[in-house]
C-alpha cells in the first residue's frame, strides 16, 4: 500500500491535477465554464452569500423562530424559496459543493491539516471580518461572487461599481492587516 | 552566511509574504531565510515573489500541509 502511494505521489498527472495549484488562467477558465453551466441549469447567476441568509432563516425556523414578517424575506420569491426547503435550493447545493470540494481537494493533495489558532487577535479579526462581510453583502445584495463576479459577467454596471468599492475596501483592509498583524 | 527562520505557522495571506519581504530586506546577500508556513497560498505567492526578485528558492514539504520555503538572498 505504501509503495502504491509513493508511486502515485510521483505520478506527473497526479501532481499536475491534485498536488500543484492550478495557474490563474486554468482557474479562470474552469470558473467561467462552471458558472455558465450553473446559470444554464438554475436560471440564476452564481452567488454565495445570499444562501447564508436563507440558512440563517432555516436555522431560526428550526428552533421555533419566524421570519415571515422580516422585510428581507417578505417577497413571494423569498418565501417560496424558504418554503421549498434546504434540499431544493440550488445555492445551498453549490455552497455545500464548495465546502466539500475544498475538503476533497485538500485531502487529494494530502495537505489536510487542522491549524492552530495563533492569537486572540486572529479570532477577533476573523469574527469581525465575517460579520462585516456578511452584513455588507446583504446591504449590497451580493458579495464578491453574486454582485461582483456575476454582476460583471452579466454586463451589469452595478458589478463595476461594486468592483470599485471592493478595491477601496481591500486597500483599507490590507493597511489594517499590516498594522495589526505584522 | 547566516540562516534565519521565519515562523509563519497559522498565519494567513498575505502575512507570510509581507514578513518574508521585510526579512529579505534586512539580511545580507548570501544569507538564507527559511519561511515555515501551513497556508497553501503562501506556498505559491512567497516563492513566486522571491523568484521574480531574483533569489534562489527551494520548497520543502515537511509534513502534510506544512512547508519550508528556503530563500537564499542572491541580489
Amino acid at each position: 500500500m505504501k509503495q502504491f502511494f509513493d508511486r502515485l505521489g510521483k505520478n506527473e498527472y497526479y501532481v499536475a491535477v491534485f498536488k500543484n495549484p492550478f495557474s490563474y488562467v486554468t482557474g479562470a477558465i474552469l470558473l467561467s465554464i462552471l458558472q455558465i453551466a450553473l446559470f444554464a441549469y438554475s436560471g440564476n447567476p452564481w452567488g454565495v452569500s445570499g444562501t447564508f441568509a436563507n440558512w440563517g432563516a432555516w436555522i431560526f425556523e428550526a428552533v421555533g423562530g419566524n421570519v415571515d414578517k422580516w422585510y428581507y424575506f417578505s417577497s413571494p420569491g423569498a418565501q417560496a424559496t424558504l418554503e421549498a426547503g434546504f434540499l431544493n435550493h440550488t445555492g445551498t447545493m453549490s455552497n455545500l459543493g464548495i465546502i466539500f470540494g475544498a475538503l476533497f481537494a485538500t485531502l487529494m493533495a494530502s495537505q489536510f491539516k487542522i491549524k492552530k489558532i495563533k492569537s486572540v487577535r486572529q479570532v477577533v479579526a476573523a469574527v469581525l471580518g465575517g460579520l462585516l462581510m456578511g452584513y455588507g453583502a446583504r446591504l449590497a445584495y451580493g458579495c464578491n461572487i453574486g454582485a461582483f463576479y456575476s454582476g460583471i459577467s452579466s454586463l451589469s454596471l452595478s458589478g463595476w461599481v461594486f468592483a470599485l468599492s471592493l478595491l477601496v475596501g481591500a486597500f483599507i483592509g490590507s493597511k489594517l492587516l499590516t498594522k495589526f498583524f505584522m | 552566511m547566516k540562516e534565519f527562520v521565519l515562523d509563519c505557522m497559522g498565519e494567513a495571506c498575505p502575512i507570510p509574504l509581507v514578513k518574508a519581504q521585510k526579512k529579505m530586506e534586512e539580511v545580507e546577500t548570501g544569507d538564507v531565510v527559511i519561511v515555515q508556513c501551513d497556508h497553501s497560498c503562501a506556498m505559491k505567492n512567497v516563492p513566486e515573489w522571491a523568484r521574480n526578485a531574483g533569489h534562489n528558492v527551494e520548497i520543502d514539504e515537511v509534513d502534510d500541509g506544512e512547508w519550508e520555503i528556503i530563500i537564499e538572498k542572491s541580489v
